[in-house]
């Protein structure tokens, strides 16, 4: 019997990493799970190393795309009947620079990556959600939510505003059985930091991929970069039944980083 | 069975949060010790959670270091270790404005909520760090974060358990051991509605009011749950707590403004 017996989950930026393994979790709970990605391929490669059977569904789907970010939701719906769980995970920066240098490209790729495609695929699971009475919306922030380094000023803002959406989304459906929570990982070595890293390494003025990892692991009580599977658990956790009182809340999962 | 094989304490564990957390902890396959200072309660506590041998209760009270030993001892002798602590007792009585406070009503709160977290955090670490495995749970409070009138003595104590748990988690963070607080919104346990209606007086409101209160300050306007609280603790007890050290985690249906 699992913790989240019957209930369908969809779940942006998950063929690999966290979005991945919230996506195991969930299945392994005895969850339906819509997965999503832009390339089809890693979508297949994901869908066969899940081993989901019917279970599982693959949506291709560019979460800085609107269309794609509330068709997640539709076709959740379409193939499983409904949406009780929609997490919010796709974001990311491709080519971060400190403010002096930050382009208005760069700059608005992250906005729509980090915050419209949470509030595109929020908005549209909600109008779902709210005639059901029934809901939980979980949106992967980061220890940047709270913080701020150096050379990541887009990734950091639309860290935090997620969060100030999230909590007001949190008071507007808070008596509807709907809850809005966000999770606050800590540097974790995903694909996509190991893709990007290096270049935001450079803007952040640490030269290496490693320093920056480094970095992060210092500035924790515990000293190493955090696990995938350790954000699974609390997006397990915060997805079910029992978890209807937690709501509008900013989960770490940083290995004591975030000071408050 | 995630928390097979694992020795957990829990004070004040007859009743209310604790009790939860403990059957929580006993459905995950642990070993529980709970604690309380009614022999009676201990008593119906046991026969209620129906977890044979591997539930133990341990009368006592946790104002005092001795109090606090003693139940840390009947632990290791019943189980032969400590792998998950839970600092749940607490509470305040003779709550008042600050004005009018007096100095025996903060020492009572600070006994009770803060230095019985200390003690047995303390005296769990020095099992738990030689064995390179822990989790360390301190019950807070949304009063760990906010401050309501008329319960100083209560948030102050609160107030300081997240400061000793963010310093502890920095001193054992590369060991094995993490410590986290929950911080739960107004629940109506036994003890709330034994201390509430004083604490309400002291408010300048009549209980009713302090609840309802607490529910229109929340997104989901009612009260929280034990439950509610249990999951959380579970997940921290839990292998993929790991990563989870000196955090607040609130349990308040988005009450706190943090």
């Amino acid at each position: 019997m699992g913790k989240l017996d019957g209930k369908v989950a969809a779940i942006t930026g998950s063929t690999r990493s966290i979005g991945r393994a919230i996506a195991e979790a969930y299945l392994r709970e005895g969850a339906q799970v819509v997965i999503n990605g832009r390339s089809a391929e890693k979508g297949a490669v994901a869908m066969k190393e899940m081993g989901g059977g019917a279970n599982v569904a693959f949506f291709a789907g560019d979460a800085r795309n609107q269309k794609d970010c509330e068709g997640i939701v539709d076709f959740a719906i379409e193939k499983f009947g409904k949406l009780d769980i929609m997490v919010l995970n796709s974001g990311g920066v491709e080519n971060t620079a400190p403010v002096a240098q930050m382009t208005d490209e760069e700059w608005m790729l992250e906005v729509t990556w980090n915050l419209h495609s949470v509030f595109w695929g929020m908005r549209k699971a909600l109008q779902h959600m709210i005639p059901r009475e029934a809901g939980r919306i979980i949106v992967t922030s980061s220890v940047e939510g709270k913080l701020g380094k150096p050379g990541i000023p887009g990734y950091a803002a639309t860290k935090h505003a997620v969060l100030g959406l999230m909590k007001s989304a949190a008071h507007e459906v808070g008596t509807l059985n709907i809850t809005v929570n966000a999770i606050l990982p800590g540097i974790i070595e995903t694909d996509i930091v190991r893709e990007t890293g290096p270049d935001s390494a450079i803007a952040m003025g640490l030269g290496t991929y490693e320093n920056m990892i480094a970095l992060f692991c210092k500035e924790s009580a515990i000293k190493r970069p955090n696990k995938v599977e350790e954000v699974a658990e609390v997006a397990v956790l915060l997805a079910r039944d029992v978890a209807a009182g937690i709501t509008g809340t900013s989960f770490p999962v940083d290995g004591g980083t975030m000071p408050y | 069975m995630e928390l097979q094989g694992r020795v957990a304490v829990i004070t004040g564990g007859t009743r209310g949060i604790g009790r939860a957390i403990a059957e929580a902890y006993l459905a995950d396959g642990a070993s529980v010790v709970i604690n309380g200072r009614s022999a009676d309660k201990g008593a119906e506590a046991i026969r209620e959670m129906n977890g044979g041998d591997r539930v133990f209760f341990v009368q006592g009270d946790v104002k005092s270091r001795e109090g606090c030993q003693a139940i840390i001892d009947a632990a290791i002798a019943k189980y032969g270790k400590i792998d998950i602590m839970v600092n749940n007792a607490g509470g305040s009585t003779d709550n008042a404005q600050v004005v009018d406070l007096t100095d025996e009503a903060l020492d009572n709160a600070l006994k009770w909520n803060l230095w019985s977290t200390f003690w047995c955090t303390q005296m769990a670490l020095r099992d738990m760090l030689p064995r390179g495995w822990g989790r360390i749970i301190n019950i807070s409070s949304l009063e760990g974060k906010h401050g309501k009138p008329g319960v100083s003595i209560y948030v102050t104590a609160k107030h300081a358990i997240n400061g000793l748990t963010k310093s502890c988690a920095q001193e054992i963070g590369t060991t094995g051991v993490t410590i986290n607080c929950i911080c739960p919104g107004a629940i109506e346990t036994d003890t709330m509605r034994d201390e509430g209606p004083g604490a309400a007086v002291a408010m300048g409101m009549t209980y009713q009011d302090l609840l309802d209160w607490f529910a229109s300050e929340a997104a989901i306007k009612r009260l929280n749950s034990c439950d509610e609280v249990a999951a959380v603790a579970s997940l921290l007890a839990s292998e993929a707590g790991a990563g989870i050290t000196g955090s607040m985690i609130s349990v308040d249906g988005g009450t706190a403004a943090y």
